[in-house]
This record gives structure tokens, C-alpha cells and sequence, in this order.
């Protein structure tokens, strides 16, 4: 496969932070939106996801800064205005959770070669997939 | 009437007919559709396109096979065939007919094409068919309106549509 350019290298890392900033605006919003006693179940772990995507998302930034960039953020996050239960908001966040973990996946199949990407790129992966498993296995599924 | 709370209701929203579209126009394009061709093909996130996919696949418009390639079902394929000649079918009857300009036609269809009923849209078809037929009525037709003064003179008083004051002035302007 041909190398990547750094312009597309930073058209990828800027859509992997899209997914970040979006995923921490999406935990944000299912804090709030958990009604009842799920609250107790939920809302901490869904308040530490807001801070640990941002730190995510700050990481990708960081990446893209290194390269001679600057992150580009384009999202648009419609979150309607549905109380939800525990179980309904850890599913909402496992679907953008895998979504934005497959993308970490075809990122590395991109940049293959490229040692230090490589290992940058493995790193996210590693830390999305255990986000995924946590959320899992809270489902019980 | 309540129409307006119908849109909330409405499983096929704006976003999720430009979805399921997007769906159809990959599969056409390079035979499968995914959910990273979906988000780069709408310029959005894949999270988000996700989120968008899930209550299509719980309705049975959208399937997924176990390599995660999505196909739309025999209802999703008809949704999109009738969504898309919805379009078409707005778009000519605004440009073509009403003399709207042919980008503004084209975007007011986009914003229209999932929420017209089947049933107006049949008449639409029929208007288009009588408008653009050689019939002597249907030229005469399209003689009067092309020659049509749409000004209110001498006063919006003597407009019999606007019996609730001028509606050309209270729709705005060209924007």
C-alpha cells in the first residue's frame, strides 16, 4: 500500500478527532439525560467519559499539531430530548464507542509502515477497545 | 391539526433520507456501502452516522451482513425510489412550472422530497403531465401564466387571494 501524505495523514487524524469532540458532546448529553434512579447507576461513568474523550481528542490534536497542522473540527451532533434509562444510554455510547474505534482500525491499516504513526495509532486503538469491553461488559452483552 | 408534531414522529427524518440515499447511491457506485463510506460520503463522523443507521435497521429499512457492508431491504429500496422521484418530481414542477430558479428549486426539493405524501405527489405527476402535454388547455395554460403580472395592482385590496392581507408580502423576500 502507497504511503500517505501528511495532508492525508491530517485529513485522517482530524476525522478521528471529529469522533472524539463528538463522542465527548454525546457523553455530555447522556449525563443528562439518564431520569431516575439509573442516574446512580451511570451518571459517573458517563461524566468520567466526557473528560476521558476529551483527553482523547486532545492527544489526536496534539498528533496533528506535531505534524505542522492545525486540528480541524467539523461535527454536528443532534442529541434529541428523550429521558433515557441506564441500559439505553450505555448502548447509545457503545454504538459511537465501536464506530469510533473501527476508525482508529482502517487508520491503521492506512498507515502501515509508518513505525511511530503505527504506534501512536495502536495506542488509541488500544485505549478505545478497552472503553468498548468497559461498556460492554457493563451491558452484560 | 397537529401535522407539525407528525415530523417528530416521522421515522424518516431529513437526516436519515440522505442516509438511506447515501446507502443506495454507494451501493450503485462500488456495489457495498459502509459506515466509513457513509460518514465520508456525508462529510460527517462515523459515530454519528451509527446513531443515524440504528433506528433505520430497527425499522427494516437498512440490513447489515456480518462483514458490516449495508444493503437496504425491498421497503428500503422502494423508500428511496419514492423519495428520489419525489425529488425530481418538485424540482421540475418548481423550475420548470413555476419558473424557480434552478439551484433554489433544487435545494427547496431536498428539504421537501420525505415529507410529501404519496398521495400529493400523484397529483403532482398528473399536474405535470397536463402542464407539459401538448393539449390546446395546457397551452393556453402555459401562454397565461407565462404572461401572468403577478403585481397587485392597483391595490392589495382588490386581490381576491389575499383576502387576509398581501401573502406576497408577508412570505418575504428573495432569499
Amino acid at each position: 500500500m502507497a504511503r500517505l501524505t501528511t495532508q492525508e495523514i491530517v485529513s485522517e487524524l482530524n476525522r478521528a478527532f471529529a469522533e472524539e469532540v463528538e463522542a465527548a458532546t454525546r457523553y455530555l448529553h447522556l449525563a443528562s439525560a439518564v431520569r431516575g434512579m439509573d442516574r446512580l447507576l451511570v451518571e459517573k461513568f458517563l461524566r468520567e467519559s466526557v473528560n476521558e474523550t476529551i483527553q482523547h481528542a486532545e492527544v489526536i490534536g496534539q498528533k496533528i499539531r506535531s505534524l505542522g497542522h492545525v486540528p480541524q473540527l467539523e461535527i454536528r451532533v443532534v442529541c434529541p430530548a428523550e429521558p433515557l434509562t441506564a441500559r439505553a444510554a450505555l448502548r447509545h455510547a457503545l454504538t459511537f464507542e465501536e464506530a469510533a474505534l473501527e476508525c482508529y482500525q482502517d487508520l491503521l491499516r492506512k498507515v502501515e509502515g509508518d513505525v511511530p504513526l503505527e504506534e501512536f495509532v495502536r495506542s488509541q486503538i488500544a485505549v478505545e477497545a478497552e472503553h468498548v469491553a468497559q461498556i460492554r461488559e457493563l451491558l452484560a452483552e | 391539526m397537529e401535522t407539525w408534531k407528525e415530523f417528530d414522529q416521522n421515522i424518516i427524518t431529513h437526516s436519515a433520507a440522505h442516509h438511506l440515499m447515501a446507502v443506495d447511491d454507494l451501493i450503485h457506485q462500488f456495489g457495498y456501502a459502509r459506515v466509513s463510506d457513509i460518514a465520508r460520503e456525508l462529510s460527517i463522523t462515523r459515530g454519528s452516522v451509527s446513531i443515524s443507521l440504528k433506528p433505520l435497521k430497527e425499522a427494516g429499512l437498512l440490513l447489515q451482513d456480518e462483514n458490516k457492508h449495508l444493503r437496504l431491504s425491498e421497503r428500503g429500496r422502494q423508500l428511496v425510489a419514492a423519495i428520489k422521484t419525489k425529488r425530481v418530481l418538485i424540482q421540475r414542477l418548481l423550475s420548470s412550472v413555476l419558473g424557480v430558479d434552478p439551484t433554489q428549486a433544487e435545494i427547496d426539493a431536498c428539504k421537501m422530497e420525505h415529507l410529501v405524501s404519496n398521495a400529493t405527489a400523484q397529483r403532482m405527476v398528473s399536474f405535470l403531465k397536463f402542464v407539459e402535454s401538448d393539449q390546446d388547455q395546457a397551452r393556453r395554460f402555459r401562454e397565461c401564466w407565462a404572461a401572468f403580472d403577478p403585481s397587485c395592482a392597483p391595490s392589495t385590496n382588490s386581490c381576491a387571494s389575499c383576502s387576509d392581507g398581501c401573502m406576497a408580502e408577508r412570505v418575504g423576500g428573495t432569499n
